[in-house]
């Protein structure tokens, strides 16, 4: 036989069965649990759960979490973390409502400036950790602190509501071929932000980043001009989170996002099990948001008690990212 | 001897030398290739045994087993008179062996105290013991006669009270027999000298001490022994004081340098027009006022021993470090990269020395790798990336580079070492470079990748890239129109490729003169 380049024979013998079928459970394991709670709660409840509105219903609650928990996905990819994008998506809400109020905005420049809120930042998250070279967990603690001081400053602490909310709850309530706006929009994001990391050169620079920083930067890679762009399209997210909370909760209140921050992180790493091994990537937190959500909703309709959420959800984030990462352990041994 | 008395049976044993350390026929292979062949050294308490030898010539690994990093596939080893086994680098510490490597193995946020007291065992009911510890680390410092602030982070110490501390844990374990390697090579010349001196208070206090030096006149000053080893075999032993430093450069070496014709080459790359010219290129310590030029489509090998500040220079010329003093110019115009990013949109790309943590993304695929260089391609408009195109870029590069893969998809780390080096080639060589140089390009990869490798490299020349080579196999800069030899940060040497034998080079690397070759 001719040794031609591209030798199929080159790569090692042909994996064993065992390791295959390691292999394919890391990959798809994550995916096997979102499509044994869809089965299974269909048999239960086929009534209520498999129906066309408790898709949409499904899609609709993931739909902040997602956003936010995609954006963080872009930190993760670059081998940093933002421990800030709660306090950022409260502060967006807080101060896009102030503004309303005060400044008489619409609802359309209220949305941008959640976008400009949360582009600086990330861009402040960005700065401190490459220019300062703080560590991003250190650097985010603090800045994300900065965010809740301001953001008490602007409110005085307290939940800040519109006279007249119904133009505003719109942007979360409203409908658009019978789908709520917030599908939409994570959908959309989805997509320009899996396009961003996969089909530019920026998420090229990123994966490579995270990849091995070393390496990336011998090669010609701005690794610090990377980095900030990844911090600035994590706050770009939360800032959007965070307006899109205040329009379905009708007020912001100043902690209002807090509690997305741990939310997005478990959805985040939960997604790195889906289908890759162990790397983040969008589709995979876009996975783990609906799979934490599919989860809540099949209690709720079991009529199983609010503490099977939590166990549901930690359970969960323990199982996927630990069995993926046994399973490419087994993969590789056998 | 009274005491040798007592123990009775154990006097038997003790070798009537009185050596404190013997390693007896020593050997040890990796993969094919013999490091180490039935080498024996001695060594005896308050002397100084000096190592001496080319890269390669096996002195790391011998230290290495003696460390407990490596085991020998056959020989021996005795300590005060004991045969002993060393597993571990904890059985070395227990029969009071240190070692005192380039890499000092200190903690940086840690104070002095703490980093001397690693090891050392000075616990009261489970519980570490401050105060004897401060004892002890005042008491190690009063016997080498100089003291290093013990409350100061070792982050904050110079070089060469870094090392100070480095040996004073040595001490603080109770060591009987140090060995050093390079100590001095960051040292200015006060504090080799201060170095030289507290050698003499551990000779006086009965210390066995293995010298590891490239400084042939340190050596013959420090040591009272000398071994020299040669590509994994022991030359002999001397006395430092029958020796000269060309006598000693003859053992190193092998035999008298001599002229032997290395190639025709039909086009004189020296004269084609200069691309690169360094001059006084300064970043301490490790390159100091380094000059050269480089023309196009030159092949220009650096040789030089290992710490010599090739990497270093390497990374000066990429824009990976800042350059403290001197100029660079490329074609003419000064050249000031900030980062590797304005190296390679410059024109120089860089193989590094370290294939896998310096070269690659070890879990992404061959196609991402080898793209990883040229993300920046002009003909990559607007900035979208095809993974189409990238596999097709990636699927020629396999085929012009010979990368032996199944596909363009399979994870780099996967491959072989030598394929992997290939692809680091490639993904430089598609970054499309005119000056292309390679860090130890060759290490860890096999014959046939190898020679595959130099064919790539002397294409690129041939279509007038030029190539910068970093070696320290001084065999395969055969493949180089001119050497230059790298010595303690500068360029000492330059030599045409008819005269560059192997055994020329590691002279003019051990800092003999041309003259004195003459």
């Amino acid at each position: 036989m001719t040794v031609t380049a591209l030798d199929p024979t080159a790569v090692v013998a042909a994996p064993s069965t065992s390791a295959r079928v390691w292999k394919w459970f890391g990959r798809y394991g994550a995916l096997l649990v979102l499509a044994i709670l869809v089965i299974g709660t269909s048999i239960l409840e086929p009534t209520t759960f498999a129906t066309w509105d408790n898709f949409i219903n499904i899609l609709n609650q993931s739909a902040l979490s997602a956003i936010i928990a995609m954006g963080l996905t872009f930190a993760l990819v670059t081998g940093e973390f933002d421990l800030s994008i709660g306090n950022v998506a409260s502060l967006s809400g807080v101060v896009c409502l102030s503004a309303m109020v005060d400044q008489n905005i619409g609802v359309v420049a209220a949305l941008v400036l959640a976008v400009v809120i949360g582009a600086i930042v990330g861009l402040l998250n960005g700065l401190v950790v490459t220019l300062m070279n703080v560590n991003a967990l250190v650097a985010t603690l603090g800045i994300g602190t900065v965010a809740v001081g301001v953001n008490y400053a602007v409110a005085g602490g307290t939940p800040v509501g519109l006279p007249d909310p119904a133009g505003f709850i719109q942007l979360t309530l409203g409908r658009f071929l019978g789908i709520p706006y917030p599908v939409f929009m994570m959908l959309g994001l989805a997509a320009v932000l899996w396009f961003i990391l996969n089909r530019t050169v920026l998420g090229q620079s990123m994966q490579a980043v995270g990849g091995n920083a070393v390496a990336a930067q011998l090669s010609g890679i701005r690794v610090n001009r990377v980095r900030v762009f990844a911090f600035v399209i994590c706050g770009v997210c939360a800032g959007i989170t965070g307006i899109l909370l205040a329009s379905r909760t009708g007020s912001a209140a100043v902690s209002g996002g807090d509690s997305y921050l741990l939310a997005a992180f478990a959805a985040a790493f939960f997604g790195s099990a889906v289908l890759r091994d162990g790397e983040f990537h969008v589709i995979g937190t876009l996975v783990g948001v609906i799979t934490v959500s599919v989860g809540f909703n099949a209690i709720a309709l079991v009529g199983l008690e609010t503490y099977w959420q939590y166990l549901f959800q930690g359970l969960l984030l323990i199982l996927g990212v630990g069995v993926g990462s046994l399973a490419r352990r087994r993969a590789a041994a056998a | 001897m009274s005491e040798a008395t007592a123990l009775g049976d154990l006097a038997v044993a003790t070798s009537p030398t009185s050596t404190c350390l013997e390693m007896t026929g020593v050997s040890k292979q990796f993969g094919g290739h013999q490091a180490l062949e039935d080498v024996s050294i001695s060594l005896s308490p308050g002397r100084v045994l000096a190592l001496c030898g080319a890269n390669g010539a096996g002195k790391s690994t011998l230290v290495r087993i003696l460390a407990g990093a490596e085991s020998a596939d056959a020989g021996s080893i005795t300590v005060h008179g004991q045969e002993v086994a060393i597993h571990a680098p904890q059985d070395a510490t227990r029969l009071g062996l240190s070692f005192i490597h380039q890499e000092l193995n200190l903690v940086p946020k840690f104070t002095a105290l703490q980093n001397m007291s690693m090891g050392a065992d000075h616990r009261r009911s489970g519980v570490i013991d401050q105060r004897s510890l401060r004892r002890k680390a005042l008491a190690v410092q009063d016997r080498i006669g100089y003291r290093v602030p013990l409350d100061a982070k070792v982050e904050d110490l110079a070089v060469s009270d870094r090392w100070m501390v480095s040996l004073g844990r040595s001490l603080m374990r109770d060591a009987t027999i140090v060995a050093m390697d390079e100590p001095t090579a960051s040292f200015t010349q006060e504090e080799a000298e201060r170095l030289y001196a507290i050698v003499d208070e551990l000779k006086a206090d009965g210390v066995g001490i293995i010298y590891i030096s490239h400084r042939l006149e340190e050596v013959l000053q420090v040591a009272d022994d000398v071994t020299v080893l040669r590509n994994g075999r022991l030359v002999g032993s001397y006395a430092a004081a029958e020796l000269d430093v060309p006598a000693l450069t003859r053992h190193i070496v092998g035999h008298d340098v001599e002229e032997v014709v290395h190639r025709e080459t039909e086009n004189d790359p020296t004269q084609a027009p200069e691309l690169l010219r360094v001059e006084g290129l300064t970043r301490e310590p490790r390159v100091r006022a380094a000059s050269l030029t480089l023309h196009q489509g030159e092949i220009l090998g650096v040789a030089g021993l290992v710490g010599a500040g090739r990497t270093e220079l390497a990374r000066l010329l990429i824009g990976a470090d800042s350059v403290q003093s001197g100029s660079m110019t490329l074609d003419g115009k000064p050249y000031t990269p900030k980062s590797p990013f304005d190296g390679i949109k410059a024109g120089i790309a860089l193989v590094p020395e370290e294939r896998r943590s310096q070269g690659l993304i070890l879990r992404n695929s061959v196609s991402s790798n080898l793209n990883m260089a040229s993300l920046r391609d002009p003909r990559r408009r607007l900035g979208l990336f095809s993974p189409r195109r990238a596999a097709r870029i990636a699927r020629d590069a396999v085929t012009r580079f010979g990368v032996k893969t199944s596909s363009v998809h399979v994870t780099v780390g996967e491959l072989s070492g030598g394929n992997q080096q290939k692809v680091v080639v490639g993904k430089n060589v598609l970054a499309g470079p005119r000056l292309l140089i390679l860090d130890e390009p060759t290490v860890g990869v096999d014959v046939g990748a190898r020679s595959e490798i130099y064919d790539i490299i002397r294409d690129l020349a041939a279509e007038g890239t030029s190539i910068l080579m970093i070696s320290s196999d001084f065999e395969e800069l055969a493949i180089c129109d001119r050497v230059v030899v790298m010595r303690e940060g500068a360029i000492t040497a330059s030599v045409p490729a008819a005269r560059a034998t192997k055994e020329r080079l590691t002279s003019l690397c051990f800092g003999t003169t041309e003259q004195d070759l003459a």
